[in-house]
């Protein structure tokens, strides 16, 4: 009686110390990201016929919502097999999301300041935390700033944008622009059948200079060095300019085009 | 880790004081090896332009066990060089993939390395490895079993899990082959055994009980994730006569993961099987509820690996190549799944049963997804939100949602010493939505029936051949498929299937097959599969040479699936076991 009580004892101690349980009213961690002022760029390569699609573009906004929307940009780029339009099925696809994609035959994917999709591989939407968090506590090298001039009535934009160095700097630098147009309203395939007024947040629209952006004048920059450039675009007249958005960053092809830094400025 | 466990194996022969004839004299060597290789060509008729610089995929394995009286040890090697399509890329590598050492003397057995075992039916542990899926969750550690009285069995399991090549030794949080520790324990009382006066009663009874609990920590930036999740199972097995009745019921606590959404509810999985049982007679019915059971040793886990538990699946197991094309893969975040099996042997002597009697079967299963209700989380309804308890579900409710549905009937004649028949009826539903993934594809419901004919022209000569045919109901009938719809619709439609094998015992076997898409709704997806193959036994060993077209599918095995892409070439498979 003595063992099987020892036994007994035995066992329930191993059982409690092999469970943590969780309150369930206090889940969610506490986080404040590092100093500094680098800020990060989520490319979510997504497809409205993708129906894994919806909870990982909210996953990754609940990431940019906890740790600094100041700081954290998300570009949906829709491309691949489960993004080709049919039927209402909005189309998104662009040449240049088409390129970025480059053939991988999933969706949802991810990358981080474009670390892993450069050379060919890419991240599941639960991998993306850590990078996210080491990008944010990287030193800042670059400063954008963009400057919009939107005429209503022949729907011109003017883009303005100085990108300045805020460190010493060697490599293969470019600068890229992108226009970016949110909350749209269309079909989206969702767990169990369809959204057909799913909100679409942060829809790539296309680049103002190219899939790979323009080069910098130099490739050694140093602190307080400031480059100039100035785009021009007319607006589509089914894109809503006042959700549409300037995007930009600059990125270093010496490592496969990781991204330095990045800014967001409303065409309005 | 590994250095450790390769110093207890030597430690443990030196221990045992095995000199080293001694150990030779009365040892038994065993094992097996088998190479499979394929060399891949472009194939413009399938649609297969692109090898993507990939000509040829060689799987391979070689183990070798060998036992002397209580001790028994192991080894085996693997080679993916690289690894064939459809199979994960991470298998690429070659090493020693398992070891192991065994003392077991009756009241104790003791084992380091790799273990591979299961509690119950599995669904709070289990570890195996599959050749055919390129899966292999052992658990490299330590694995104590003891036996105090005659039927109870206590065993304890310690480790980490195979990861393909990922190393065993304690990685980096942010690694991305980081995974936990397992540990459980599991006891057994079998009453007959135990107690002398139910020796031979015929009434049967075992328990059973188990618990495993994963440690890993907690990476995640913005949940809470529990560094230690348990999970525990109760089973009972009773039998009297003809009739046998088995359960098993298993609960798993707070368990947030990638699988499961990162909610915060406990999993519960409960099967039962009733079983009946006289000649020419057996009847079986199982059920199944599994509710997030999913279990893993790395919580952001979404593939079929590190799965630290199994579900069983409870479907009828198709071998020929058109019913087997949609085999049903368990769904892990829960389902509800019964299935009756019912075999009856028409005598021999009768009008029907004829000289050597008329097999029949009857086969049904069905899987529907369990009911999910909103619950409050911080005054909003929520259903399956990150970080809440996930959603309600009434234990016995079932959800209109139905995953799959297969209904068969078998018959199989022998007609005279020369000939021998099988025949198979199936009606089908299978979500591919659900399964495979085809975002907003049909839902597949078909009709499929086999002729299976073996003729025996002598001793040593005889031919085979099967005729199948696939008939689905509705795809999309007089719908034209637009382009981008296109990759969902590989496969679909009405298929036809012949085999011819002529077979000269005991070595030679040859055969042509065909499988054709006729009724595909896309006409450039109408295709031909042709295969050749040729095989050579020489007692064992196997060596078989195909050439031809493999279409796209998936292999299955106990529920749990990977998907074969389209392929053209030459497949050649060795094996052989001593």
């Amino acid at each position: 009686m003595k063992k099987t009580i020892i036994t007994l004892m035995a066992a329930m101690a191993i059982a409690t110390a092999g469970c943590d349980k969780i309150d369930i009213n206090n889940t969610h961690k506490p986080y404040t990201p590092t100093g500094g002022s680098k800020t990060v760029l989520i490319k979510d390569f997504t497809g409205a016929r993708c129906v894994n699609c919806p909870e990982a573009a909210d996953y990754a906004h609940e990431l940019q919502h906890r740790l600094g929307e100041d700081r954290i940009f998300i570009l949906s780029v829709h491309a691949g097999y489960l993004a080709t339009p049919t039927g209402q099925f909005p189309d998104f696809l662009t040449d240049e999301g088409t390129a970025w994609y480059n053939n991988h035959d999933s969706n949802p994917l991810f990358s981080v300041d474009h670390v892993a999709l450069t050379d060919g591989n890419t991240l599941n939407v639960e991998q993306i935390d850590t990078p996210v968090a080491d990008a944010l506590a990287e030193p800042q090298s670059f400063d954008i700033t963009v400057e919009n001039t939107y005429d209503e009535s022949s729907r011109k934009l003017d883009v303005k944008s100085e990108v300045k160095a805020v460190t010493d700097y060697e490599g293969q630098l470019y600068v890229s622009y992108c226009l970016v147009e949110d909350s749209i309203v269309g079909w989206q395939i969702i767990p169990g059948g369809m959204d057909r007024e799913y909100v679409f947040r942060n829809v790539f629209r296309g680049t103002l200079n190219g899939a790979d952006g323009e080069p910098l004048p130099s490739n050694h920059v140093f602190v307080e060095d400031t480059f100039a450039f100035t785009h021009s675009m007319t607006l589509d007249s089914t894109y809503n300019a006042d959700q549409c958005y300037i995007l930009s960053y600059v990125s270093d092809n010496s490592k496969n085009g990781k991204i330095l830094q990045t800014a967001m400025q409303k065409v309005k | 880790m590994q250095k450790h466990i390769l110093l207890v194996t030597v430690l443990a022969l030196i221990g045992f004081g095995a000199s080293a004839q001694s150990f030779l004299e009365n040892s038994q060597v065993n094992g097996s090896f088998q190479t499979d290789a394929q060399y891949y060509m472009l194939d413009k008729g399938i649609d297969i332009t692109d090898l993507n610089g990939k000509k040829f995929g060689i799987n391979g394995f070689g183990k070798v066990n060998y036992t002397n009286g209580n001790f028994s040890a192991g080894i085996r090697f693997e080679a993916f060089l690289p690894e064939m399509n459809g199979f994960r890329s991470e298998l690429n590598g070659v090493g020693l993939a398992n070891f192991y050492a065994t003392y077991d003397n009756g009241f104790i057995g003791v084992t380091v390395g790799d273990i591979y075992d299961q509690f119950g039916s599995g669904l709070v542990f289990r570890t195996y490895e599959e050749w055919s899926l390129g899966m292999d969750n052992a658990l490299r550690g330590a694995r104590v079993v003891l036996r105090p009285t005659n039927g109870v069995t206590i065993k304890g399991v310690y480790g980490r899990q195979r990861f393909f090549w990922a190393p065993y030794l304690e990685r980096e949080m942010s690694a991305d082959d980081y995974r936990g520790i397992v540990r459980g324990a599991d006891a057994e009382w079998d009453l007959n055994q135990s107690i002398p006066s139910m020796n031979d009663s015929k009434f049967r009874m075992s328990l059973g009980g188990s618990f495993v609990s994963k440690k890993q920590a907690d990476q995640s930036l913005f949940y809470y994730i529990p560094e230690n999740v348990g999970a525990a199972a109760a089973r009972l097995n009773l039998g009297y006569g003809n009739w046998a009745f088995s359960t098993e019921y298993a609960y798993k606590i707070n368990d947030p993961s990638a699988i499961n959404n990162f909610i915060y509810k406990e999993g519960q999985a409960l099967m039962a099987s009733l079983s009946y049982s006289q000649k020419g007679f057996g009847a079986v019915l199982q059920v199944k509820r599994t509710d997030n059971m999913s279990f893993k040793s790395m919580y952001t886990g979404k593939q079929n690996d590190l799965d630290i538990n199994f579900i069983p699946p409870i479907n009828y197991t198709h071998t020929h190549s058109l019913p087997s094309m949609y085999t049903y893969s368990t769904q892990p975040n829960g389902e509800m799944a019964a299935q009756l099996q019912v075999n009856y042997t028409i005598p021999k002597g009768t009008a029907l049963g004829g000289k050597y009697g008329t097999k029949l079967a009857f086969n049904m299963s069905q899987v529907n997804d369990i009911v999910r209700d909103s619950i409050m989380d911080n005054g909003q309804m929520v259903i399956n939100k990150k970080g809440s308890l996930g959603y309600a579900s009434d234990f016995f409710a079932i959800s209109k949602h139905r995953f799959f549905r297969d209904i068969n009937f078998e018959i199989d004649k022998r007609i005279n010493k020369d000939w021998h028949v099988n025949a198979q009826y199936i009606n089908l539903y299978y979500d591919i939505e659900t399964i495979e993934g085809h975002a907003g594809a049909p839902v597949v419901q078909a009709n499929i029936g086999f002729v299976d004919v073996t003729y025996k022209i002598n001793k040593k000569q005889s031919l085979r051949l099967e005729l199948q045919g696939l008939w689905e109901n509705e795809v999309h009938k007089g719908y034209e498929v637009e382009e981008s719809e296109k990759k969902d619709y590989q496969k679909r439609g009405d298929w036809a299937a012949a085999l011819l094998e002529y077979t000269i015992s005991p070595h030679w076997s040859f055969s042509i097959a065909d499988k054709w898409n006729y009724g595909n709704p896309v006409e450039e997806y109408r295709d031909h599969y042709f295969t050749g193959t040729v095989t050579y036994i020489h007692d064992a060993t196997r060596v078989m040479l195909s050439g031809g077209r493999q279409s796209e599918g998936v292999v299955c095995v106990g529920g749990v699936c990977r998907t074969v892409p389209a392929s053209s070439g030459v497949t050649l498979t060795v094996s052989t076991s001593f």
